[in-house]
């Protein structure tokens, strides 16, 4: 029996997609965010209710989650409701979590989450969020 | 039914029904009503009731039946009456037996133009001539006890009114020190009251009667304040030499007060300060005047009447501020926490559309800084429009009128607001009125408000899942003189209690998306011109607003343009 070798061609490599899902009541912000998240390579879904964020948190298994705090309308969402669906959501207990407020109690149902506060400057955050799919990759 | 209700004595406290026609009181227990009181008799008396008209008789008691003070054999009694028997004091109450709807039944307000009513107003008394009520006619007995009553009724009727009629503590008091001297020979008085922050005692109101200089120090002995602080006791001083409670400190030695009045102010919880007056009599006085004193003891018994009243309204007025000044600062807080949270809004997209400008620039991408661009021109808008709303509400201004054409005005909000209404899946559709000459308004007040009416229907239409549409129409009355711009959206309506908040600023049904500001706003500029907004809303089908205003057609242009 012959064998040969193997063809340097067939050697494939795997390009791990990053992917993140952004939940922001803001269009604006999704569009600033996901145009320059996919610049750096990152697949990016979004939504605007929580409801449609958790939907998609649970059939796509983003690697990262940037969460608004504020998206039921309230003034400042220190009450947390907004986002109490994922707490309890264990599709996402493991996600890691960027969560955008303007008052640190807001984020107190999620404590895991990486909280940064409204008004934010979008370069940092980008940084931030790279960091963070970074440190995953190694972890994984 | 009628009622017995003790007041005074072993039974204070205690009800008596009395529901049979004939109910016995005394001390013996077989009597329906058995008084624990050993100054009763027996059988003391007897209460004989038909259809509520009660008839007390004494049963030849020892002691006697008293009926509001005064001894009867037999007596009629009237709601109110208080009854006495032995050293029970009891109240009478019958009831009216008409119940609440019986009354506009019985009580008729007859027209002129009915016959049976034969009454004719012989007198009328003005509110100002009733608080004339305890004014001495010239027939009225000098320095008599029944004067004296009259003129202290009369003290403390105006002291009522001066304390009810004013809301300024300072304006207050110097009432009550006019009135004060209105009524007693005092050549000084002053009034000081406790600091709420830092407890000492603080001279509020002076005054010195004529002749004596208005400069001189009023010295007041801290000896005389501090017993009336802290007892909570007027005093009476007639000649301070001769009392010995005063005698350790001695002040009132050096000062040389011969007579003075220093009551508390005691108001529903604290004493809330002091009134003092005083009034010295000279010696040469004392020997032609046969030594008599200018202060008495009715003088501190209605200084100290009048100290409590004047105290419950500083009491009051404290409160008041205090509550008006907490409800200032709760509104305060609000408007800044909803301006605040959405300047943050608008400036967190001003942020997001540079970094996409700084990106495209980097990359050299016109799109994206095209993209950059759209988002930092839509916030540039949102906070022009912000900082209109503000000015228009934060001041009185005048409508900046001139000629204009309404349905070109409303054709600019619609093309304005084409690309919100395509975001949220909402359909425009304008109905201008057909005749519309031009008129004389303001333009860009108009365009404001009708703009932000139409935001909140393009909102409203859009909450829904399907599309939504909002109808704007305009309409041109000449006869009525009114010109109006409808504006009606398929939105959920307008919940019934978020009605009576819709046009209250900084109130946002929308919650952290709206500024409170709109319809406020909008409603201001439409009262400028002498218009007005109508709301007609049903839930689950929608609002509709009307902005009205007078039609005032321009001079120079009374031909109709059609449309």
């Amino acid at each position: 029996m012959e064998v040969r070798p193997r063809k340097s061609m067939e050697v494939v490599t795997l390009v791990v997609e990053r992917s993140v899902l952004i939940v922001d009541r803001s269009e604006e912000t999704r569009e600033v965010l996901s145009t320059a998240l996919e610049r750096h390579g990152v697949r990016t879904f979004s939504a605007g209710r929580a409801q449609h964020g958790l939907e998609l948190a649970r059939q796509l298994h983003p690697d990262l989650i940037v969460l608004d705090l504020e998206l039921d309308d309230e003034l400042d969402g220190s009450t947390g409701e907004a986002i109490a669906p994922f707490a309890q959501e264990s599709a996402v207990q493991e996600t890691p979590m960027v969560l955008l407020g303007s008052v640190r109690r807001s984020a107190a149902r999620l404590p895991g989450g990486e909280f940064v506060r409204k008004p934010y400057h979008y370069g940092p955050l980008i940084r931030r969020i790279e960091e963070l799919l970074g440190n995953r990759a190694e972890i994984t | 039914m009628p009622s017995l209700f003790g007041i005074r004595g072993s039974d204070q406290g205690a009800r008596f029904e009395l529901e049979d026609p004939a109910t016995r009181l005394g001390r013996d227990s077989s009597n329906a009503i058995q008084l624990h009181d050993t100054e009763a008799s027996r059988q003391h008396a007897e209460i004989r009731c038909v259809d509520n008209v009660c008839t007390i008789s004494d049963l030849n008691s020892s002691n006697g039946t008293f009926v509001n003070g005064e001894q009867v054999r037999q007596h009629r009694l009237a709601s109110g009456d208080q009854v006495q028997l032995g050293s029970t004091l009891m109240l009478f109450t019958c009831p009216s037996d008409q119940s609440e709807e019986d009354l506009a039944r019985v009580i008729d307000i007859a027209s002129p133009q009915q016959t049976d009513d034969q009454s004719q107003i012989i007198h009328s008394v003005t509110q100002e001539e009733g608080s004339r009520i305890f004014e001495f006619g010239t027939d009225a007995p000098q320095d008599s006890w029944l004067a004296r009553a009259r003129s202290n009724l009369q003290v403390m009727y105006r002291t009522a009114l001066a304390v009810s009629h004013t809301l300024d503590i300072d304006q207050l008091l110097q009432r009550i020190m006019e009135l004060i001297f209105e009524w007693v020979e005092a050549d000084r008085g002053c009034v000081m009251l406790v600091s709420p922050e830092s407890g000492a005692v603080e001279p509020k109101v002076r005054r010195t009667r004529k002749g004596i200089r208005p400069d001189e120090k009023i010295p007041i002995s801290k000896t005389i304040l501090d017993f009336v602080m802290e007892k909570n006791e007027g005093v009476l001083t007639s000649d301070a030499r001769q009392d010995d409670r005063w005698n350790p400190a001695g002040s009132i030695l050096r000062s040389g007060i011969r007579e003075a009045i220093c009551v508390p102010m005691q108001g529903r919880y604290d004493v809330v300060g002091v009134i003092y007056i005083d009034t010295s009599t000279s010696p040469q006085e004392v020997i032609q005047k046969g030594g008599t004193t200018k202060f008495t003891e009715d003088h501190l018994k209605l200084m100290i009447a009048i100290a409590h009243q004047a105290a419950l309204a500083v009491e009051d007025t404290r409160y008041y501020s205090a509550m008006v000044q907490a409800e200032r600062l709760a509104a305060v807080g609000q408007t800044i926490a909803t301006l605040s949270h959405h300047i943050k809004n608008i400036l967190q997209g001003i942020r997001g559309g540079s970094y996409l400008i700084e990106m495209g620039l980097a990359e050299e991408d016109q799109s994206v800084v095209r993209r950059g661009w759209k988002i930092v021109e839509k916030n540039q808008n949102k906070i022009s429009a912000l900082v209109m709303d503000m000015l228009t509400f934060s001041k009185e201004r005048e409508p900046d009128l001139g000629p204009a054409d309404m349905n070109q005005v409303i054709g600019d909000v619609l093309e304005l607001m084409q690309s919100r209404a395509g975001e949220l899946n909402v359909q425009l559709h304008c109905h201008p009125a057909d005749e519309m000459p031009t008129l004389v308004f303001d333009s860009e007040g108009i365009h404001r408000a009708v703009l932000n009416v139409m935001t909140n229907a393009i909102d409203a239409a859009g909450e829904k899942e399907e599309p939504g549409r909002v109808d704007v129409r305009t309409e041109y009355s000449a006869d009525e003189g009114v010109v109006s711009v409808t504006i009606e959206d398929d939105g959920p309506g307008i919940l019934a209690d978020e009605k009576e908040d819709l046009f209250k600023p900084f109130i946002s049904s929308k919650r952290g998306r709206g500024t409170g500001l709109g319809l406020p706003v909008s409603q201001k500029i439409l009262n400028e011109h002498g218009g007005r907004i109508l709301v007609e809303s049903t839930s689950g089908q929608g609002s509709r607003f009307t902005l009205q205003l007078p039609a005032v057609v321009a001079e120079s242009s009374s031909q109709t343009k059609v449309n």
